[in-house]
């Protein structure tokens, strides 16, 4: 089955970068972002294009990026700045101007090697590590005020609340259209693979907002079309859920190699795939709600929370593992990514309690380890169709 | 055979004993007399790795044995695990912090700060009669158990294996989260998942982004300093005042003014008057942390500044110093060169950035001593952005008189590693002296390899 939308996506994805091009002659500005916690609302309200900064996968890039950036920092962030220094993405290539946070230490680094060897203009947003006392919201405020002072110095104009409220709109329609589409992957008779849907939330970075609701509501139509009522169930014995790093546009070494091993994906907590737009509720139509309305989102891993037994990210993922009838987690942490790679052990131990297995891969974007990933993820799928059958000979 | 072990000369005994006590926090002191007969007695029975002619100990310890305060330093760095296990029989409260972060607020709530290399000391102290093989190979093995259960990815473990299994006896870690480090906030976390309950946990943010420009940054920070203290109290059971802070700031600024004073002494000199090591570890006393005790450390500081002004003055040169040695400056979190083997291949190190930025920032007396402190924290030029942080290290550079830099970080310090080749850039670009950056490799283990390319530096010098 296929869906006929998702042809329109990839089609208006090629065409894209000449869109931007245009529309820079014309005299918009792109603003490329990455962070968790970049309130990405704001940038639209303020009449730039926003487009997502999240590229991976490409080893060549990665050494380039490590010239400047140094060896021993993430494979991700390696790349971004290789990509920088290249200046060939056709993303890129169209940015104005930076909009980085500090969600992960990494991340702004970043952000400062870019402006120091490339020129950027950047403007980053700080983001307290104590996210959840209140004192840490109250600092917030004050920094995504001061975040979107210096963005309107750029735009040249001021933020009204009725544009700012009709973007909080919009992202919102996009979010809870998103939710729908996800739904569908997991379900019987996988009218959508969970890999369709994770390229079409990505698309998202990219496109037009505006047409890319109608693109969103369209393919829910077509999916409502195909399967009325989707029921998630465990319908096959490898339903596999990825947590950990981020996978970006760019990579797709593990997704492909847990296809291959026979693996059915239904479900993910990455913050390049569903997590971001879950769970986001804005309070109140300013730079402070929209901020806050972020920063109350399930945190991510590259903040430190310090009880085990009230941590949001591992109740999420709770949540989402058990509304996705997933049978076990690959994780995946990539090479210095340290939020990911520092709770790899406990979250194995979190989930071992409730019965559920996890395999950390580790991995850059480098093709040597390709087999050995290929592997231990073979063993992983074998491992828990046999714990499935056996469960299932129990039940009978 | 035995491995041939490094003496005290009794040649040196008679002016030793002419020097001070060392007067430490419960009043205590000790005399010339009883740290001589540990250094040449009681110390090489239990360390006797420390004392073991061997040329790949990293920092062999003071033989400068006219200079009685480095003698001092080295009695204080012997004596620390015993130390600490006697401070907390005595119920004294002692809290694991960052490396790069002064230690006001700890003192003022009567708690031990010690930062990951002191944990580690701690714990390696508690054992003894080892060589440094058998030294070596114990600290791979804990190490080896901390990556395990942490991630093989932490540049620095900080002891967790030991804090968690109750060997050492830490009772809150509670860090500043400064971006240098980009370990130990997530290091902090991993104690959530340990077997040890008791040991509270805070990390005290530090924003970003000079911040030390906007009012409600340095508010955000003071607030996280009132949360350090009260969380400190509830561990010592006493109540912490705003006086009891403003002593502390007093206290811990004579640290920082008279390691101040001292660095730039020794740099004012043409002939270097002490050796690597020993300046490091004279300088670094300005910080009153390096020791597990904030008195002793001043005692031995100022009595520091004396004995080097003399030296400066009489044109005396330290020990195993070489004639014209090519001087170098470091940069780089948490890690330094082989003070002892560079001397050798003809340099000496005049400086490092570590350590020397919160050092050289004095603390504002008057007014709200958390407003103050926490203004001259996110002040600390290390944790300034890239131009900045590099001006102010020319800066030292400069006053130094440093030929060569080097900026050596850390396997697994990310957040160092990624700005390396920026700040080398600057320097280069706008002092022209030569520079190298140095990757340390897994587990900072010091080796060959490493040291062949900084003797190649320093041949190129
Ligand atoms: S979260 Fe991990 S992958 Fe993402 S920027 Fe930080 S270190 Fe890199
Ligand atoms: S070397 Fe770097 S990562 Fe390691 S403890 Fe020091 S500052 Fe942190």
């Amino acid at each position: 089955m296929s869906i006929q939308t998702l042809e329109i996506i990839r089609k208006r994805l090629e065409e894209r970068p000449e869109e931007l091009r245009q529309a820079r002659k014309n005299g918009h500005k792109v603003v490329g972002w990455t962070g968790y916690n970049v309130p990405e609302e704001i940038v639209h309200a303020l009449g730039f294009i926003p487009v997502r900064i999240a590229l991976g996968g490409d080893d060549r890039l990665v050494e380039v990026g490590a010239r400047y950036a140094s060896s021993k920092t993430c494979v991700f962030i390696r790349e971004i700045v290789g990509a920088f220094s290249e200046n060939k993405d056709p993303y890129i290539q169209q940015t104005d101007i930076l909009a980085f946070d500090a969600t992960c230490l990494q991340n702004y680094r970043a952000a400062e090697v870019i402006e120091y060897f490339f020129k950027k203009d950047v403007v980053v947003l700080a983001v307290p590590r104590n996210f959840a006392e209140d004192d840490a919201k109250t600092y917030f405020v004050h920094e995504a005020n001061e975040f979107t002072r210096l963005l309107e110095e750029r735009a040249g104009r001021l933020l009204d609340n009725a544009t700012l409220g009709e973007s909080v709109a919009l992202y919102n329609d996009i979010r809870k259209t998103l939710k729908s589409i996800y739904t569908f992957q997991a379900a019987r008779d996988n009218v959508i693979s969970w890999e369709e849907v994770y390229d079409l939330i990505q698309a998202g970075d990219l496109l037009d907002k505006k047409e890319y609701l109608s693109l969103l509501q369209q393919t829910l139509a077509e999916l409502t079309e195909l399967q009325h009522n989707p029921v998630i169930e465990a319908d096959c014995d490898s339903r596999i859920f990825i947590s950990g790093s981020l996978i970006p546009r760019g990579d797709r070494k593990l997704i492909s190699i847990i296809n291959l091993a026979g693996g059915r994906i239904v479900g993910d907590d990455l913050w390049s795939g569903i997590l971001p737009h879950l769970d986001l509720d804005i309070k109140e139509i300013s730079p402070a709600g929209v901020a806050l309305g972020y920063l109350n989102r399930t945190p991510h891993a590259a903040l430190p929370y310090l009880d085990l037994e009230s941590d949001r990210r591992l109740k999420k993922l709770h949540e989402l593992l058990s509304q996705s009838r997933a049978h076990g987690v690959i994780y995946h942490t990539l090479r210095y990514c340290d939020p990911f790679t520092f709770k790899a052990k406990e979250t194995k131990n979190v989930l071992a309690k409730s019965g559920i297995p996890l395999l950390e891969i580790h991995t850059e974007y480098a093709g040597s380890d390709y087999e050995a990933m290929k592997t231990r993820v073979e063993a992983f799928i074998e491992m828990i169709r046999i714990k499935s059958e056996l469960v299932e000979e129990e039940a009978a | 055979m035995g491995k041939q072990l490094f003496r005290y000369s009794e040649a040196n005994k008679e002016g030793f004993l002419d020097s001070d006590n060392i007067t430490f926090n419960d009043g205590s002191i000790v005399t010339p007399e009883e740290i001589w007969h540990y250094l040449t007695v009681e110390g090489p029975v239990k360390y006797p790795s420390a004392f073991e002619v061997n040329l790949y100990q990293g920092n062999r310890g003071s033989r400068d044995e006219t200079l009685p305060t480095s003698l001092k330093t080295r009695y204080l760095g012997l004596t620390f695990s015993a130390r600490m296990e006697k401070a907390k029989d005595n119920g004294k409260s002692i809290a694991f912090i960052q490396g790069g972060q002064a230690v006001d607020p700890y003192t003022a709530a009567d708690t031990i700060a010690l930062r990951p290399g002191l944990v580690n000391q701690w714990n390696n102290g508690l054992e003894y009669g080892n060589d440094i093989n058998k030294e070596n190979l114990r600290r791979k093995k804990s190490k080896e158990k901390a990556f395990h259960d942490m991630s093989f990815e932490a540049c620095q473990t900080g002891g967790y294996e030991h804090v968690q299994a109750g060997n050492l006896r830490i009772d809150v870690i509670a860090p500043y989260t400064v971006l240098r480090c980009s370990d130990v906030s997530y290091g902090v976390e991993a104690h959530r998942h340990g077997p040890n309950k008791d040991v509270k946990l805070l990390n005290v943010d530090f924003p970003l982004r000079n911040q030390a420009d906007k009012p409600w940054a340095i508010e955000y920070f003071a607030g996280n300093l009132r949360r350090l203290v009260h969380t400190l109290d509830e561990v010592t059971g006493r109540k912490t005042t705003e006086d009891d802070l403003l002593k502390a700031i007093k206290l811990h600024n004579e640290g920082r003014r008279l390691g101040t004073e001292l660095a730039e002494l020794w740099w004012s000199a043409d002939i270097p008057p002490t050796n690597s090591d020993d300046r490091a570890s004279l300088v670094s006393l300005g910080n009153l942390e390096t020791h597990g005790d904030v008195q002793a450390s001043l005692s031995v500081l100022k009595e520091a500044r004396k004995f080097i002004a003399e030296r400066v003055k009489n044109g005396v040169k330290g020990h195993a110093v070489t004639d014209n040695p090519k001087r170098l400056f470091i940069l780089g979190s948490c890690v330094g060169i082989n003070g002892s083997r560079s001397e050798d291949a003809g340099a000496i190190v005049v400086g490092r950035d570590d350590q020397w930025s919160h050092c050289s920032s004095l603390v504002e007396e008057e007014g709200d001593p958390y407003y103050n402190l926490a203004k001259t924290t996110l002040e600390y030029p290390y944790e300034q952005g890239i131009e900045k942080r590099a001006q102010w290290t020319i800066e030292q550079i400069r006053k130094s008189r440093a030929d060569g830099v080097i900026f050596i970080h850390n396997w697994g310090c990310n957040t160092q590693a990624a700005i390396s080749r920026p700040i080398v850039d600057i320097i280069k670009r706008e002092t022209g002296i030569p520079t190298y950056i140095h990757e340390r490799d897994l587990h900072g283990l010091r080796d060959e390899q490493e040291q062949n390319r900084v003797n190649a530096f320093i041949e190129m010098l």
